[in-house]
């Protein structure tokens, strides 16, 4: 056997590294600033590019895509080249993959604050984003796969089966949610309507979690840890077990986002059973991380790196056990909407990426620097302020939970709702953002205190830009037998192609009936399309992110009935969506629910109330929209947005184009007038108007159906 | 029925917002109670717990350093010491095999370093697992197969029979007979303070917290759309008037709190606040002589203003 030298690229790995730290300190900087907003709205500097409803995906995409998905790159490139011996396949890919995706974030970063967004939560890039990163993805995949067949190790690593399953589902997610139809550039509107968008995107934001935010992490786990506390992994067959069982289990759980809408109750209780038969194979991932550690325990109280790890292992455990908590229906009745689920997702974001990329940061800086941490003392302050960050961050959330949850299902003696105004339940809560604020501003003075402890360890070693390394080349030899899963180790195109078909089955079991079987979206004949003015104030919406702040779904309980909806006692009903291309349901009440808001103020109430909502609800935290007033409603698509909703399905009459420029301008007479009659002088081609118009459509076409059969 | 139904994680009704008020809540409380108390007890068991095997330690290190000084060696010492209660579960539930022992169990996989170990799966964990399968069946037997527990639209249904028949009950208690025939107004201090809070709750947003009217009526006037006297008040609160976006509030306040807010907007008339909005409908002027004196003094007031 010949020893063949090769050298390992670390400079790419160092890029990655670099922006991962950057769009982490920026992403969790504008989190806090948004979370300043949510009791200080002014804090927005009534810019309408600086508003909590642009700023909040803004939020999410940079941590998620940015900060993780850098940190993952980096650490698939640094792990993949020594478990398979070899460089990256082509430099070349590698570095259009890192380019490649920082020109996505750079878009992002502009797009998202300009009110380019599809609604769609973690999804929210227009289409010309989401070609490149269907281009930039494959880019990545080709370098992997490549490198792949040039290994020289015959076995692949339980990390590198983590990575591969993620690769492939990430495609298949992103290419099935993005499904839109473009109507400009950096405009589209999704392929699927209401019920059916809600189960693509809830399965999609679900495995975004699973795919994008766990499996690649597991597998650096499974290559750092170890690495780092120098011990053997705990168990081969847990290894095995819990990475197919995860994989094959977690594409099912995604309806538990949407348990008590109008998803119908088999897909609902799918996402249930399945979200609790995680558990264990979730925590499989855990186990073989901590009893890995089994014998350096000792270790783990110095070092801060084994720190760091130990605490994201953790809380990985936590929040797998808080989410199959949350699928129960009476828990998910209660926590839905509330800051329970983001006190949930920053346990993970915060514990399981963040600790987890700063523990490999650590370690994998100094050695690629040829150093040790500049200092230790530094490194262990981080850790505290760390933890302490994420206590003070998540605790006030659980009780701010708690409080508004009982709050808003609290009657009276008279069976009326307690605190039937939804802002009591809002400024209640208050105090607990502010300390939500406080810890999110501790967690990101510890990361920046780690960017110049490693910006100090960079300076202080030399950066080994090509490392050296020798392995034997790979026999080309017939083998054949031995363990079935080590059969499959060796086979990296069958792995692949098996996680695929792993992965696919859920999605396929729950989408295909709702979408063919007409049963399970009930339809009701006083539903019509929206129209053309409707359709823009819609846009409008979609552009300031109300959704973000707002649901459009009562579920079905008395307490939400009768805040929401206290004259009819209307619940949503799945047919109301029909035409919703997206749908707009919302996964967090900030505000009251929306959904039967149609007719419920006068046209000049909403007028005065975007104008300055302190007016209208005195103690309000919901921002102002002065840009309204001054923006006229761009109609030039008028006729393209009614083309493209017919192609994706909605009954408009053949050559009502000709008739929409005619219509939207007679809809806004309308509601110009209504408002001169209360003194109120607005141009009819306002945007404000047009959003007024879509507001008061909200819910309304259930009553028509009412009022027909009452006459019957 | 209760555990069964937590067990299944089902039943919104069976606590959450069940019945009638302060019930709900109740239970709720108590659930959350039990919780708190249950993780208080597991938190005490595990400071125990540890006690107990910081006490041991000491016994056993005193107990060494006796033996030491009798003169056995340091491996003499160890071999004495049996496993102990805690250390033979902890073998049951991982049945792993102990880390001085791991070689036996090193597969001959090394992947940059890192080396496997062929542990079992832990014991506890594959139970784990089985059972929350075997509750998924459970589950979606139950509630789609033998349909013994209720789904959303059911739930639903019978969540507002429950509440129609509480409301059904409370009706016959005489004070919620009152209706716009028969409403009088109170002056009794209470009733009218209830009145104020409700008006600046539900109707200050319209009609602003003085009542001068924004985008609903002046109701500081003399001026009414609807009429003016404590029956047409009490009307125009309970029905709305739907087409001017007055919304009916039967449904959200109880006759009682109805006549309480209509007697406090009777109140507000005559109060003239700052910046109010012009007359609107037609003057009302009260019947009851009582009233009439009340008026001119109202007159006064405006002249000298």
């Amino acid at each position: 056997m010949q020893l063949e030298k090769f050298t390992y690229d670390n400079k790419i790995v160092k890029y990655f590294a670099f922006a991962t730290v950057l769009w982490g300190v920026v992403g969790m900087l504008v989190g806090l600033i948004i979370s300043i907003q949510m009791y200080y709205p002014a804090f927005n500097f009534d810019l309408q590019y600086t508003t909590f409803g642009r700023l909040r995906p803004l939020h999410t995409n940079a941590v998620i895509f940015a900060f993780v998905g850098n940190m993952i790159f980096a650490g698939t490139y640094y792990s993949m080249q020594r478990l398979l011996k070899t460089r990256m396949f082509s430099d070349a890919l590698s570095w259009i993959h890192f380019w490649g995706w920082q020109l996505i974030i750079v878009s992002a970063a502009i797009s998202l604050p300009l009110g380019y967004t599809t609604s769609k939560e973690y999804a929210e890039l227009e289409w010309p984003i989401d070609i490149l990163i269907t281009v930039i993805w494959v880019v990545f995949g080709a370098n992997m796969i490549g490198t792949l067949l040039r290994r020289r190790e015959r076995h692949m690593y339980v990390a590198i089966w983590f990575y591969l399953a993620s690769f492939v589902t990430v495609a298949v997610l992103h290419l099935v949610n993005s499904f839109e139809l473009p109507i400009s550039f950096m405009k589209s509107y999704s392929w699927y309507a209401g019920v059916q968008d809600a189960l693509v995107q809830w399965w999609y934001g679900h495995n975004a979690v699973a795919f994008f935010l766990t499996t690649p992490y597991l597998g650096l786990m499974y290559y750092f840890l170890p690495k780092a506390a120098n011990r053997p992994v705990y168990s081969y067959k847990l290894s095995i077990i819990h990475f197919w069982s995860l994989i094959f289990i977690y594409i099912w759980a995604g309806p538990h986002h949407l348990l008590y809408t109008a998803l119908p109750d088999w897909a609902q209780s799918l996402g249930t059973v399945f979200s609790i038969m995680l558990i264990a194979p979730s925590w499989g991932g855990m186990l073989n991380g901590l009893l890995t550690l089994r014998g350096v325990w000792d270790k783990v109280r110095v070092d801060p790196v084994l720190k760091f790890m130990v605490v994201a292992v953790t809380a990985y455990g936590m929040s797998t056990f808080e989410g199959p908590m949350l699928s129960l229906k009476n828990f998910n009745a209660l926590a839905h909407y509330t800051d329970y689920i983001i006190a949930h997702v920053h346990i993970g974001g915060l514990g399981w990426n963040g600790f987890l990329t700063f523990g490999i940061l650590y370690w994998m800086i100094p050695k690629m620097w040829n150093t040790k941490i500049y200092s230790l003392k530094l490194a262990n302050m981080h850790f505290w302020l760390g933890t302490l960050g994420i206590i003070v961050y998540a605790l006030p959330l659980y009780a701010s939970f708690f409080v508004q949850s009982s709050m808003w299902f609290q009657f009276n003696s008279n069976g009326m709702l307690e605190y039937d105004n939804f802002l009591q339940t809002v400024t209640q809560v208050v105090p607990m953002y502010v300390f939500r604020s406080i810890g999110g501003l501790l967690y990101l003075t510890g990361a920046c205190i780690m960017s110049y402890n490693l910006i100090k360890t960079a300076k202080q070693g030399s950066f080994v830009a090509n490392e050296a390394a020798e392995a034997p080349a790979l026999e080309k030899k017939e083998i054949t037998g031995g363990y079935w899963h080590s059969v499959l180790e060796r086979k990296p195109v069958l792995f692949t192609v098996l996680s695929l078909v792993a992965i696919l089955i859920g999605g396929i079991v729950q989408m295909v009936p709702t979408f063919l079987v007409e049963s399970n979206v009930p339809t009701i004949a006083s539903v019509k399309p929206y129209t053309p003015l409707e359709l823009h104030g819609r846009d409008i919406y979609i552009r300031e992110g109300c959704n973000v702040c707002h649901s459009q779904m009562i579920r079905p309980f008395r307490a939400e009935v009768l805040r929401y909806d206290p004259v009819d006692m209307q619940y949503s009903k799945a047919g109301e969506f029909v035409y919703d291309h997206p749908f707009l349901w919302g996964s967090k009440r900030t505000g009251p629910d929306l959904h039967r808001l149609g007719g419920k103020y006068p046209d000049s109430w909403h007028y005065y109330h975007m104008w300055d909502p302190t007016t209208m609800s005195p103690g309000s935290l919901m921002p102002s929209y002065p840009w309204l007033f001054e923006q006229m409603t761009d109609v030039s698509l008028t006729k393209r947005k009614i083309s493209a909703m017919r192609k994706l399905g909605v009954p408009y009459e053949e050559g009502y184009e000709e008739q929409a420029m005619a219509d939207v301008e007679k809809q806004a007479q309308i509601i110009s007038e209504n408002l001169k009659n209360e003194n109120i002088e607005a141009d009819p081609s306002l945007e404000i108007i047009a959003l007024i118009a879509y507001l008061q459509r909200l819910g309304t076409d259930i009553k028509v159906k009412d009022e027909l059969s009452s006459n019957e | 029925m209760l555990t069964p139904a937590i067990l299944i994680g089902a039943g919104q009704q069976t606590f959450a917002q069940s019945g009638e008020g302060a019930m709900g809540t109740n239970e709720l409380l108590l659930i959350v109670i039990l919780g708190m108390v249950l993780l208080v007890s597991v938190l005490v068991l595990v400071v125990a717990l540890y006690m107990v095997q910081i006490i041991k330690t000491i016994i056993a290190d005193d107990k060494k350093q006796k033996a030491l000084a009798a003169g056995l060696t340091t491996e003499e010492v160890e071999a004495e010491k049996g496993p102990s209660v805690l250390d033979q579960l902890m073998k049951k539930l991982t049945r792993s095999v102990p880390v001085e022992k791991s070689e036996t169990v090193m597969l001959d996989h090394n992947y940059d370093g890192i080396r496997e170990l062929d542990n079992h799966l832990p014991p506890w964990w594959k139970w784990l697992f089985y059972i929350t399968i075997i509750w998924s069946v459970l589950y979606l037997l139950v509630y789609h197969v033998f349909n013994t527990l209720p789904l959303q639209h059911e739930e639903f249904n019978r969540e507002m029979a429950k509440a129609e028949e509480a409301r059904a009950s409370r009706m016959q208690v005489a004070e919620a007979d009152i209706d716009e025939s028969n409403v009088e107004f109170t002056e009794v201090a209470s009733h009218l303070e209830n009145g104020r809070k409700i008006f600046v709750r539900d109707c200050a947003a319209c009609h602003k917290p003085d009542g001068g009217g924004l985008i609903g009526p002046n109701l500081t006037d003399e001026y009414w759309i609807h009429g003016g006297s404590i029956n047409d008040i009490f009307s125009v609160i309970k029905y709305g008037v739907p087409q001017k976006g007055m919304i009916p509030w039967q449904t959200k306040l109880n006759p009682t709190e109805i006549r309480d807010v209509s007697s406090y907007i009777v109140t507000l008339v005559g109060t003239n606040p700052d910046n109010a909005k012009g007359p609107e409908g037609e003057k009302y002027v009260p019947e009851e002589v009582e009233s009439s004196e009340e008026e001119e003094e109202e007159n006064d007031d405006l002249a000298s203003n």
